[in-house]
């Protein structure tokens, strides 16, 4: 029977891809948010002392922020905020869908490098988190609109979620809430943080944020 | 008051005091309050320090969570000193600010982030668990991304927009790096909730994995290091201190660099222990110099004080880096270049931010004449940048010395190559930039205002500490510095 | 009985190929409200082709003559390389799956050729047009059948598609899914089926395929259009004995399931056709990278 982790796996590589190939900034946040609920399941899944209410807890408190309350705040930011909707971004499509490929293969290397060390973790969630890193860490670098900029960070603290639930057997609790408790004042900040750029700016396109030079 | 209280009672007066900030209605309280709260806790700090020092060399709290060791003492009594000269600073920059700029709103909203962000940069200090550690250093980011906005332009958000998203991204790296080390700790079995303990993971009885602890290290070097503002990745920092608020510059400058750096370093002794003394020295050494040349580089072409004072800042970096990473004597100096420095650039900064307020304009052709325009402020420019740029007889002049001994020593040719060269370019760019500003027939300013009670106090005390440093260097402070040097090199 | 079985496909192949068309019009015409063309409409127009002569324009060359005989050589010479489901190509080789995708790509070159040496403009635009996703997507067919043979060990189609059967499925559902997705799309666009072209239009100006072959008359139309229906039956089968994983021991139950399949695979053509709209021209090249990167994604995971 196919793992359980092996379809978690290829669903989330393909919103990954879709986030990389959308333009629409709504399609991008659903996309989103289906991915925080896909990869919020991952532990339950790989558990290693059995399901408890860590794990629980764990899981849905991170299927709540980043399924749920994050991309409400994302779409009403986006109905507040100004901007062009067809808008091209620094890169490509095609060169973005070329990066994720190229992004997808150097994962995998990395992570045939660090799975000698890391015996417990299954390697296709090892890959996954790995892959979302690197595209969270594209979408920033590559998109024009702010709202985009925040969304990669997001689907950055998701892989970086993803990695610690698999490598680490049970930091304590307080760490990991700690992070999404850091991870939901961080998008609000940079939620209010664009507003502030929509207020004084008219629009939240990051292109225009380029007078300070040299 | 016993140590481990005070490390306790640190905290919780930042917390304390931030609360408080949040309710009140006057600006003149809130400034108030922000300097009892700092001098109470330079109190406190050198409390602790005294207490470490000539303890058993550690003072803990919480049950181990939290621990002080001699580094972190040090650390926290160079942010107590730069804590408390820079909020009253700010008591005296605000102070000059018109009624409707520094309103009521923005005070309260000053005050909270300020004692806010300088609770968590304790946190940080005092923290024994690298995962707390790690929460501190993104609650400062995030603190104190609204300081630089704190009055908002189209510039001030703009630097405020770059620094929320490339700090954020790399306080992301550093937490994958966090993660790393944990599990490099536990591939041997280790129990699990004390697994991101430093005190574990710096003890030689510590079995950890080495490539799991080669990328952690990487990931902390970058993630890090991007607050600390090493080049590559230090282009948030410019247009972050040139647009904040000169009190928040310097508290940037002078502590919060600093802090990033303390945090990369805490994860050497591990890393040594794992893969011996070449890999992190090697990289350390990578990033330091080339911050010390982007730096030089960039330095040149400025034409604004702060954005000059920025890179200044990110040349230093560089040169603290350097210095840990040249064994034990490249320690020492580059933990007496972070207390030089930080007292420097903070004293810097506050000239700048005076005379930016004097003369209208922080662009390095509107401020002339300093020196016949505002004879404190303009003697603090002209002694600060002396100072900055390496002249004898101040401190930073002792610290780059024994860093370039401890470079020969170590036979780094390279490295002394491009750090003298580097350290020339400097040298004359930003003479030259001091020249302009400070000599000659005084330009366009207000001539108006006299100095709050707290401006002359702030500018002798920190050239008397400049002047002091250089040429004498006192015993306690000799060996404090040695013992917080013996820590990173795993002699705790 | 295999060789008759292999046989038995080809027959079929040759014989109820335009059938396929048939029955996409027909879905068509009923999803719209309307009766349609009878189902055996392509075979009435190949017959009325063939009887009737052809015009050459003055501008054009053996070139012009050579492409339709061509593109029909190599369409049938690709049947002779492709298995039906389990059922084993007549000429199976090792590396055969690399000649599949040159057969199909040297009668389309004879095609675009044939397009550019009649000299108008509209024909070499769809000559450019057809070359440009042809680029995109022959990697795509390659990246697809590569990930096949990688996710089955066997080098030859028809050893490939032999040993993918429910067991196999359940053991590499995500690879053979994506690549399934990957087929879809190449189904379309090799076939210029909507999204990537409109068969039915009339506008030159938005025409790729059907432009190419506007001043072909005569038997050359016949044979132009006999080797489409060919290419599609070719790609068709490749997808649908990939999504038809019926391999029991009995060659005539194999070959009835993918005929089965095969018709599904034309309602559904019929379907699709129905519910989308072309896409822009230049989110055709968008799509179908994303198609090859689909597979892509199938072979990097499955290198793990």
């Amino acid at each position: 029977m196919f793992a359980l982790t092996d379809i978690i796996q290829a669903v989330g590589l393909l919103s990954c891809f879709a986030l990389l190939a959308t333009s629409r900034i709504g399609a991008c946040i659903r996309w989103l948010s289906f991915q925080g609920i896909l990869f919020g399941l991952v532990p339950l899944i790989v558990h290693h002392d059995g399901l408890s209410i860590r794990e629980i807890a764990l899981a849905s408190g991170n299927v709540a922020l980043k399924g749920v309350i994050f991309p409400w705040l994302l779409l009403r930011l986006r109905a507040r905020a100004d901007y062009n909707r067809e808008v091209q971004p620094f890169v490509s499509f095609i060169m973005s869908i070329l990066f994720g490929t190229l992004a997808l293969a150097l994962s995998v290397w990395l992570t045939m490098q660090m799975k000698p060390a890391l015996k417990d973790a299954p390697f296709v969630m090892l890959d996954s988190s790995i892959f979302l890193i690197f595209v969270g860490l594209f979408l920033i670098v590559s998109r024009r609109n702010a709202l985009m900029q925040v969304i990669g960070y997001l689907v950055l603290e998701n892989g970086i979620f993803v990695f610690g639930v698999i490598t680490v057997v049970g930091t304590p609790l307080l760490v990991e809430l700690g992070v999404l408790l850091d991870a939901f004042v961080g998008v609000f900040v940079m939620g209010i943080a664009i507003y502030h750029i929509n207020r004084e700016f008219g629009s939240i396109d990051v292109d225009r944020l380029t007078v300070l030079k040299g | 008051m016993h140590a481990s209280e005070s490390i306790v009672a640190l905290l919780a007066l930042s917390i304390l005091g931030s609360l408080v900030c949040l309710a009140l209605r006057r600006p003149r309280h809130v400034l108030m309050t922000v300097v009892g709260v700092s001098a109470a806790q330079m109190l406190l700090a050198c409390n602790i320090w005294a207490a470490v020092v000539s303890g058993h060399g550690f003072v803990s709290a919480a049950g181990q969570w939290l621990y002080v060791d001699a580094f972190s003492a040090f650390h926290m009594v160079v942010l107590a000193l730069v804590f408390v000269l820079s909020s009253a600073f700010a008591a005296v920059y605000f102070g000059h600010e018109a009624e409707d700029v520094f309103t009521a709103a923005v005070a309260s909203r000053f005050g909270t982030l300020w004692l806010g962000a300088q609770g968590a940069m304790l946190l940080v200090l005092e923290s024994n668990n690298l995962g707390i550690m790690w929460v501190g250093m993104e609650a400062t980011t995030l603190l104190t991304a609204f300081l630089i906005s704190l009055h908002p332009s189209g510039l001030s958000l703009e630097a405020m927009w770059k620094y929320l998203i490339i700090c954020s991204i790399g306080i992301a790296f550093a937490f994958m790096g966090t993660l790393l080390a944990a599990a490099s700790i536990q591939s041997d079995g280790a129990t699990a909730s004390d697994a991101l303990f430093w005190t574990n993971l710096a003890s030689t009885r510590a079995h950890l994995d080495p490539t799991l602890m080669k990328f952690a290290f990487v990931f902390v070097l970058v993630g890090y290091g991007t607050k600390a503002g090493l080049a590559p990745i230090h282009s948030w920092l410019p247009d972050a201190h040139s647009q904040a608020p000169a009190p928040v510059s310097a508290m940037f400058s002078g502590f919060l660099l600093n802090t990033a750096l303390y945090c990369i370093m805490r994860f050497v002794p591990p890393v040594q222990h794992a893969l011996g003394q070449q890999f992190p020295s090697e990289l350390l050494i990578v990033f330091g110099t080339l911050s010390i040349m982007v730096a030089a580089g960039f330095i040149v072409f400025q034409k604004d004080a702060k954005r000059l004072l920025a890179y200044h800042s990110v040349e230093h970096m560089g040169i603290i880096t350097l210095g840990y990473a040249l064994g034990p004597i490249g320690s020492f100096a580059a933990l007496f270049h972070t207390l030089n420095h930080s007292v420097c650039k903070a004293l810097a900064f506050f000239a700048v931010g005076r005379l930016g307020q004097r003369f209208g304009s922080h662009d390095m052709h509107a401020i002339a004449g300093a020196l016949r325009a505002d004879r404190l402020w303009g003697s603090a420019l002209v002694v600060s940048v002396l100072a900055l740029i390496g002249v004898a007889p101040f401190s930073i002049f002792m610290s780059e010395y024994q860093l370039l001994r401890a470079v020969i020593g170590t036979g780094a040719w390279l490295t002394l190559v491009v750090f003298l060269a580097a350290g020339g370019v400097v040298f004359i760019a930003a003479l030259r930039h001091l020249i302009d500003m400070a000599f000659g027939t005084a330009g366009e300013h207000d001539r108006g205002a006299r100095d709050g009670a707290f401006a002359a106090p702030i500018v002798v005390v920190a050239t008397a500490l400049l002047l002091l440093l250089g040429i004498w260097m006192p015993l306690p402070l000799f060996d404090a510095i040695s013992s917080a040097a013996a820590v990173l090199a795993g002699q705790p | 009985m295999p060789a008759l079985a292999s046989l038995a496909a080809t027959v079929c192949a040759l014989v109820l190929a335009p059938l396929l068309f048939g029955i996409v019009n027909r879905t068509k015409a009923f999803v719209a409200g309307r009766r349609g063309p009878p189902l055996l409409q392509l075979y009435w127009d190949l017959a009325k082709y063939l009887r009737r002569g052809a015009v050459y324009g003055e501008t054009t060359s053996w070139l012009f003559r050579l492409g339709p005989v061509i593109g029909l050589a190599t369409a049938a010479a690709a049947i002779t390389v492709t298995p039906f489901g389990g059922i084993g190509a007549p000429a199976s080789f090792t590396g055969d799956l690399i000649v599949l995708a040159g057969l199909l790509a040297l009668g389309r070159f004879a095609t675009v050729l044939a397009a550019l040496d009649t000299g108008s403009s509209f024909e070499g635009m769809g000559a450019s047009r057809e070359m440009h996703f042809a680029a995109l997507a022959e990697p795509a067919l390659l990246l697809a059948l590569a990930t096949l043979a990688h996710a089955t060990d066997f080098v030859s189609l028809t050893s490939i598609y032999r040993a993918i059967d429910a067991a196999a499925w359940t053991g590499a559902l995500p690879t053979f899914a994506l690549t399934a997705m990957t087929l879809v799309v190449l189904l379309l666009v090799e076939n210029t089926r909507i999204p990537v072209d409109d068969p039915t239009t009339h506008l030159e100006l938005t025409m790729i395929h059907e432009v190419m072959v506007l001043d072909h008359s005569g038997p050359d139309l016949g044979y132009i259009h006999y080797a489409a229906a060919l290419k599609l039956w070719i790609i068709g089968s490749l997808l649908v004995g990939l999504l038809v994983p019926v391999r029991s021991g009995d060659v005539w139950l194999d070959l009835a399931a993918m005929l089965a399949g095969m018709v599904g695979l034309a309602l559904a053509i019929g379907m699709v056709e129905s519910a989308m709209a072309r896409y822009r021209l230049m989110h055709v090249p968008q799509f179908i990278v994303g198609a090859a990167t689909l597979s892509a994604v199938a072979f990097i995971i499955r290198l793990v």
